[in-house]
């Protein structure tokens, strides 16, 4: 039976509304005004036929002579003195690394122009995440200081190093003479060497301390740790060992820890392979706002916030029997089945199990470890002895630094990748206190909102200009080389730090090499040169132990009510949730345009945040879709932001993306959207990201800029998609194909070499998006800005389709009166399905274009000559998977896209390989043909065949979920081939006979359809 | 009858007319033995001899005055043996020069001597100097514009001739019919002639159809050379000789442009690679003892400093050459993939001898250039010709393409195995 179930983008699709109806028949936005022009006076006006010779005339002989001018001369300037390692033409690869995670840097001439990811990264065996790919254009970034400078009531000068390193030192000695502090105030240090200088630092000047300050801080788990098994750590998490997977609004596979890494170790019991062996994990997620993780959920159970401790300690008491106080669930019913549920599951599952939780409350997460400890996940799930060095930040310890400056205890502070004054919960009181400390030092690659405040700004190195080392993981270390020389005149904060510190070596490359010849290498038995070949040096782990829980319960449980009873006050007060999302997580690259432009993974709106809202919710304030809400905290601080009504949404809550409102960012990410870290709270030692707010409408509308119905199938059915148990009896369940006779109107094209095609796993894609900045990053496809998204005309060549559908208890709702009679949109399902050229062997574009622009090649792929291109756009609409991009503007000189990537420097970025394209062409993912050309090219130097795995697409390699995969259908063995012929491999609307090149497999959701409702 | 004759007649002339002019043009000095000698002069004598000027040995200007042939015939191939066999005008050459030994060149034989002796006899070919001179002369489109402007001019003599020649006869012819006392009519004037002519539609409409003719083919001839700059021959920072280099001291073209047989990119050379020779390779001898200018913006790039031999890094500066072979920016070419993959193949096509590198064919006798200019057309038809018509069933030997080969139904048909039928004619295979 081929099932007819409903799958809608978007409120506006689901609720058919005369916008979306107007706009769905369209492939553009806007018609040309061919009527308008005919219909005033068009027809009518005369055109005289001397007015008519003349401007014909005219035109002729501007055309003549604007072609007349000589050849432009081009200058070919080579290298004075070339570097051996360097050839023209030909890609060098550099082991660096991103966050702790190893990584490859691609130079060309010099110039870093993408990021993969490392094949021999060990534990970090994923691909790359969008901050990664995006991390390139961080260095081309005009909006960075050129120089060390200085601030004077508000105003920044440049300066030399010489006076910044006479000033600095004079203050540091003087804070040390007069028994004041120093303090360096740094996000999380998990390098060894930045730790050794600084330790070198506090040799000369014994008043300095680091204080280590997160934005998104993990300070609970920490101490929950340290409370419970006596370590203060982050635990190592093993999602691969994990069968059943229960989730509390902890975001794993987007934003919480290591999000790739997690998606790698997720996928692994859930992508084909894990299927083809009849195994699939389960995941619960239990949440208040959809996270990304929420959509991949097998079932997910909107709670509010003041639910989830309530949840944990029932689950608690289903798992032990034991009766701690405050579990009740009110009249989430649905929450209170699906807890009894999870507890039988993870008691069947015991040490199969795993019980994470995005809270960072210290109480909480005691009790988390007391639910993971009692289904014995310790050692299996949990490694507590190989642990994580990702987060170390401690609230309460910068929480006393604000204490200790205001009390005029400091004599200097100097920030190193932090910006407090902007992402600081209370960013009034650090800043009044800021102002009493004496000498203030940035390390700031610009005049941040920190920085401006400071005394001087001693501009710190790109990652991709540094030398330096992480430890992501006990016993993991990576290695982060210089792949260019420092554009500008800045100088690596360490540098800084060992020069002011009069240490003996200031050389920072010389530190970290005698560094890791003391301390790392001889336990890896390597040298110098082969680390930094490999990248990184992954020591023997240590076997994890089971840790028994033995701590009394009563006073979390009491701590625990407590909070969840002052969050839930009802009436006019949402629980309101502050959190990162996947582009933007906690702001530190918003001026990063190709982030800005990557629609968030779940509300797919750009270049904005905005409250979110349940429909039921909405409805009780009176609010619609993008109208403006001042939302009011309880600590005072404001802010309007439009509404985004959101299916999945816990209703009483609300939502904010952090990381906006950066005021002093740059030309990309100044005054877009707000700030919502004021919401936070300091609560019990740590910061709390739940907090209560009233909104209140404002009268104003403001149109996000959101993605979700651009590029619409009109309803026709695209997701294909079973339950686990479905799939077990059959495994092209849910793939029923529906009789059609094919009529065929094109040619059969031969395909003798080979065939590049593809397969799209929907079970694994998670939706995260790194392959859409991954795919930017190696096109050169333009950023167009929020406006132009507005008027649907973002460039992506590989968008995800994000589509909900609705399940309850009684099947599948299929027709829209069923939906119409349903009350709220709590329970709904999402599918991520990744859309790009499909490469079809019939392909509807081909025939339609008048000038042969885009044709078929005997290697099945679709090419598109832009330079043959009029621009007709009939190709756009006549593609059925609506892929195609017209460029309405020059992006690449057009002052009106100045803010993004539109001058010199910033071009820098631009992969040499593939054209810019003008105004007026059209564009479409070409498979990276550039990639299979240069692939083929190596096969044919060294004279061999071409292998399968040779050729990799830039969406594919940055993608951690495995989910894409690339290769010769024309080669049995071939990964892609075995792929294909899944029993669940369909064809997007290959009712319509046009023979696409990318199958897609079918969702499997290891769903009881009995839990809900 | 007699008019027909005469015609043939003035066409007997005009023909012999068009001939001589042709052998005139044609026959731009038999140069071909100085043009010989010129290449042996510069590869086995000038780093001793200067035509003009003392360098180790004599200024070789008039030398064939100076001595009969028969003594430089036998002088130049081996001077060591008649100095030794105690040939007293050898004995004197030697004696005069300060008893330098002058190298033996055994390998040249007496029609190479010759042409040595015909070049320093002439001199410095002006066709050499002259720029526009390998622009015309080494093209393999067939007709310069200069042999065109010939035709014409040819062409446009014989008419003035046949008009003459026809009213002369047509004078003669009345002359003789006055003669004979036969009345003839007064000729209609020319003007009224003219008129006439004109109120003739038939004519009118020939003429203006000629007039179509001609406009339009040289349109059409004239967009199909748009853009194409064969012969493109920009004035370069440096005089660098390409014939001195690749041609006269055989360095391969690989040593400077060593990004060809890896890279998409040849790679114009960093100028590290010129120091491996110039440091001690100054010219001197030719610029009365100082540093050849030329070899001296070598060092001015690179601030170097030839009395210390030290490099200042803060007064050098890149060099700006002037890119001669300019693709399209939507064109994407791999050097490697023709020079490495596809030589063999490329070189059966283009009929190259085996001492000539690869680049020759597309690149032309590079060797003989004395300044770089563009070769080849660059057009995508020209492109596009090449990938239908080569011959690649060598290409079995690459594993690579056994199996490619392997794999087509057409192949097996006995097709002949071009680019083309791989699929090199697509587009997306040079424009992405």
């Amino acid at each position: 039976m081929e099932s007819n179930k409903k799958y809608w983008k978007g409120l506006e699709e689901y609720n058919n509304t005369p916008d979306f109806v107007k706009n769905n028949k369209n492939e553009f936005a806007e018609p040309l005004p061919i009527e308008d022009v005919l219909n005033e006076a068009g027809l009518s006006t005369v055109t005289p036929r001397r007015d008519f010779l003349k401007a014909l005339g005219f035109g002729l002989g501007a055309v003549t002579l604007a072609a007349c001018q000589s050849t432009p001369l081009k200058k070919s300037i080579p290298y004075l003195v070339k570097p051996e390692e360097v050839t023209p033409g030909i890609p060098n690869f550099y082991t660096s690394s991103f966050n702790g995670q190893s990584i490859l840097v691609k130079t060309r001439e010099g110039r870093p122009i993408k990021i993969e990811p490392n094949p021999n990264a060990g534990q970090f065996n994923c691909g790359t995440d969008a901050r990664a790919q995006a991390s390139v254009l961080d260095l081309y970034d005009v909006s960075k200081l050129k120089a060390p400078a200085t601030v004077k009531g508000g105003q920044v000068e440049e300066t030399t190093w010489a006076k910044i390193d006479s000033f600095v030192k004079g203050e540091l000695a003087k804070a040390q003479a007069g028994g004041k502090k120093i303090r360096i105030v740094s996000s999380t240090v998990n390098s060894p060497s930045t730790n050794a200088v600084i330790a070198q630092f506090a040799v000369k000047y014994p008043a300095a301390k680091l204080v280590q300050y997160d934005a998104v801080s993990y300070t609970g788990i920490i101490q929950a740790n340290q409370n419970s098994f006596g370590k203060a750590v982050l635990p190592k998490y093993n999602f691969d060992k994990a069968d059943l997977i229960v989730s509390f609004s902890a975001d794993f596979l987007g934003t919480w820890i290591s999000g790739e890494e997690f998606t790698a170790q997720y996928t692994a019991n859930r992508n084909y392979k894990s299927l083809e062996n009849k195994k699939m994990s389960r995941h619960i997620q239990f949440e208040s706002g959809m996270s990304l993780t929420g959509t991949n959920a097998d079932t997910r159970v909107p709670v509010k916030l003041s639910e989830e401790g309530p949840a944990l300690i029932a689950l608690y008491n289903a798992i032990t029997g034991a009766s701690l106080p405050g579990g009740t669930l009110g009249n989430n019913t649905t929450a209170d089945k699906v807890i009894k549920l999870a507890a039988k599951e993870l008691l069947q599952n015991k040490g199969k199990g795993l019980v994470v939780c995005g809270s960072n409350d210290v109480s909480t997460q005691i009790l988390v470890n007391a639910i993971n400890a009692a289904i014995g996940s310790y050692g299996t799930t949990i490694d507590l002895d190989n642990v994580s060095h990702l987060y170390a930040g401690n609230d309460a310890e910068f929480n006393g630094l604000v204490a200790e400056m205001s009390r005029g205890e400091v004599g200097a502070v100097l920030f190193l990748n932090s910006n407090p004054a902007y992402d600081a919960a209370n960013a009034k009181a650090f800043t009044d206190a800021l102002a009493k400390v004496p000498a203030k030092i940035s390390f700031s690659d610009r005049a941040d909102e920190t920085a401006t405040l400071c005394d001087v700004i001693a501009i710190n190195h790109n990652y991709l200009e540094s030398w330096g080392d992480a430890n992501a993981y006990e016993g993991y270390y990576s290695i982060v080389q210089p792949t260019i020389n420092p554009v500008f005149n800045s100088r690596q904060a360490e540098e800084s730090l060992l020069t002011w510190a009069d240490a003996p070596v200031k050389d920072y490359y010389q530190f970290v090499r005698s560094n890791w010849e003391a301390k790392v290498l001889p336990a890896a038995g390597l040298k110098w040169n082969e680390v930094l070949e490999k990248g990184v040096i992954t020591l023997a782990a240590k076997t994890p132990a089971a840790y028994s829980f033995t701590l009394s319960l009563d006073a979390v449980a009491t701590s625990i009510s407590t909070s969840s009873k002052a969050l839930a006050k009802g009436g006019d007060q949402l629980e309101l949730q502050v959190y990162e999302n996947v582009p933007m997580r906690d702001g530190k690259n918003a001026n990063n345009a190709f982030l800005q432009e990557l629609p968030d993974p779940v509300s797919k709106v750009t270049w904005d945040n905005f409250v979110a809202l349940a429909p039921k919710t909405a409805e009780k304030f009176k609010v619609k879709e993008f109208d403006v809400v001042t939302v009011k905290g309880a600590n005072g601080y404001s802010v309007d932001l439009p509404v985004l009504i959101q299916p999945g949404q816990a209703q009483g809550t609300a939502s904010i993306a952090l990381g906006y409102g950066r005021t002093k960012v740059g030309k990309a990410g100044d005054n877009v959207g707000k700030n919502a870290f004021p919401f936070i709270s300091f609560v019990n030692g740590t910061m709390q990201y739940a907090s209560n707010v009233t909104i209140t409408p404002t009268g104003g509308y403001y149109e996000l800029a959101q993605t979700q119905t651009h590029h619409s199938f009109e309803g026709r059915a695209v997701i294909k998609e079973a339950t686990f148990k479905e799939f077990l009896k059959n495994p092209g369940a849910g793939n029923e194909k529906g009789e059609h006779k094919d009529y065929d109107l094109w040619d059969q094209y031969e395909k003798p070499g080979n065939n590049w095609v593809m397969a799209i796993d929907l079970n694994a894609c998670t939706g995260c998006g790194s392959c859409i900045v991954a795919c930017n990053v190696e096109n050169n496809i333009p950023v167009v800005g929020r406006d132009e998204v507005r008027r649907r005309r973002e460039m992506h060549w590989i968008r995800i389709d994000r589509y909900y559908s609705y399940e309850t208890p009684a099947g599948d709702v299929t027709k829209e009166k069923e939906i119409a009679k349903l009350e709220d949109l709590d329970h709904v399902s999402v599918v991520h399905q990744p859309m790009l050229c499909q490469h079809c062997d019939h392909a509807p574009c081909e025939t339609v274009c008048p000038v042969l622009a885009t044709v078929h090649s005997s290697d099945g792929l679709n090419h598109m000559a832009y330079n043959r291109c009029v621009g007709t756009r009939y190709c756009a609409n006549n593609c059925p998977y609506k892929v195609r991009r017209f460029n309405w503007f020059n992006y690449w000189n057009d002052s009106r896209f100045d803010n993004y990537l539109n001058n010199e420097f910033t071009q820098l970025v631009l992969n040499p390989d593939v054209t810019t394209r003008s105004r007026g062409v059209m564009e479409k993912c070409s498979m990276c043909i550039q990639r299979i050309q240069g692939g083929k090219l190596q096969a044919k130097m060294e004279k061999r065949p071409l292998k399968d795995g040779d050729i990799k697409m830039a969406c594919q390699e940055a993608c951690s979920a495995n989910a894409i995969i690339f290769g010769d259908s024309n080669d049995p063995n071939s990964e892609v081939s075995k792929a294909l012929r899944s029993e669940r491999i369909y064809y997007v609307l290959e009712e319509i006979n046009v023979k696409p090149g990318i199958g897609y497999m079918t969702k499997i959701r290891n769903t009881d359809t009995k839990v809900q409702a | 009858m007699r008019d027909i004759s005469m015609i043939l007649k003035s066409v007997w002339k005009s023909l012999f007319v068009f001939s001589a002019i042709s052998v005139i043009a044609v026959s731009t000095v038999n140069a071909q033995d100085a043009k010989e000698g010129r290449t042996l002069f510069k590869a086995k004598c000038s780093s001793c001899h200067a035509l003009d000027h003392k360098v180790v040995g004599p200024a070789l200007e008039g030398v064939s005055d100076r001595h009969p042939e028969a003594f430089l015939l036998k002088w130049i191939p081996n001077n060591a043996a008649m100095i030794a066999a105690g040939d007293p005008a050898a004995v004197k050459l030697f004696n005069d020069n300060g008893k330098v030994a002058m190298t033996t060149f055994p390998e040249l034989d007496e029609a190479k001597v010759k042409d040595i002796l015909a070049y320093i006899k002439e001199g410095e070919p002006k066709a050499a100097v002259d720029p526009n001179a390998p622009k015309t002369g080494a093209q393999d489109s067939g007709t310069s514009g200069l042999s065109i402007a010939g035709i014409v001019a040819i062409v446009v003599l014989a008419i003035v001739i046949l008009v003459i020649l026809g009213r002369a006869s047509k004078l003669l012819e009345r002359l003789i019919l006055q003669k004979q006392g036969i009345e003839i009519e007064e000729d209609v004037p020319l003007k009224v002639g003219v008129r006439k002519m004109f109120k003739n539609k038939k004519f009118v409409m020939f003429f203006i159809l000629c007039l179509i003719i001609c406009l339009g083919s040289f349109g059409w001839m004239g967009m199909w050379e748009t853009g194409v700059h064969t012969g493109y021959q920009p004035v370069q920072p440096i005089k660098f000789s390409h014939e001195l280099h690749a041609g006269i001291n055989q360095i391969d073209c690989q040593y400077c442009h060593n990004g060809a047989f890896k890279s998409k990119n040849a790679t114009i050379p960093s100028l590290n690679v010129c120091m491996n020779c110039h440091k001690a390779v100054q010219a001197r001898d030719k610029y009365d003892g100082e540093i050849s200018p030329e070899i001296k913006k070598i060092y001015a790039s690179l601030g170097y400093d030839p009395e210390t031999q030290k490099y200042d890094e803060s007064k050098a500066k890149p060099m700006e050459w002037v890119r001669v072979h300019n693709l399209p920016d939507f064109a994407y070419f791999n050097h490697s993939q023709h020079v490495v993959v596809a030589e063999d193949a490329i070189r059966k096509a283009k009929g190259l001898q085996p001492n000539e590198p690869v680049c020759f064919a597309c690149h032309g006798p590079v060797n003989t250039m004395e300044e770089i200019y563009q070769y080849s057309p660059l057009t995508m038809k020209w492109c596009i010709n090449c990938h239908k018509e080569t011959d690649i069933s060598g290409q079995k030997n690459n594993a690579f393409y056994a199996k490619v080969i392997e794999a087509h139904e057409k192949i097996k048909k006995g097709e002949k195995i071009t680019p083309a039928l791989l699929g090199g004619l697509e587009c997306g295979k040079c424009h992405y």
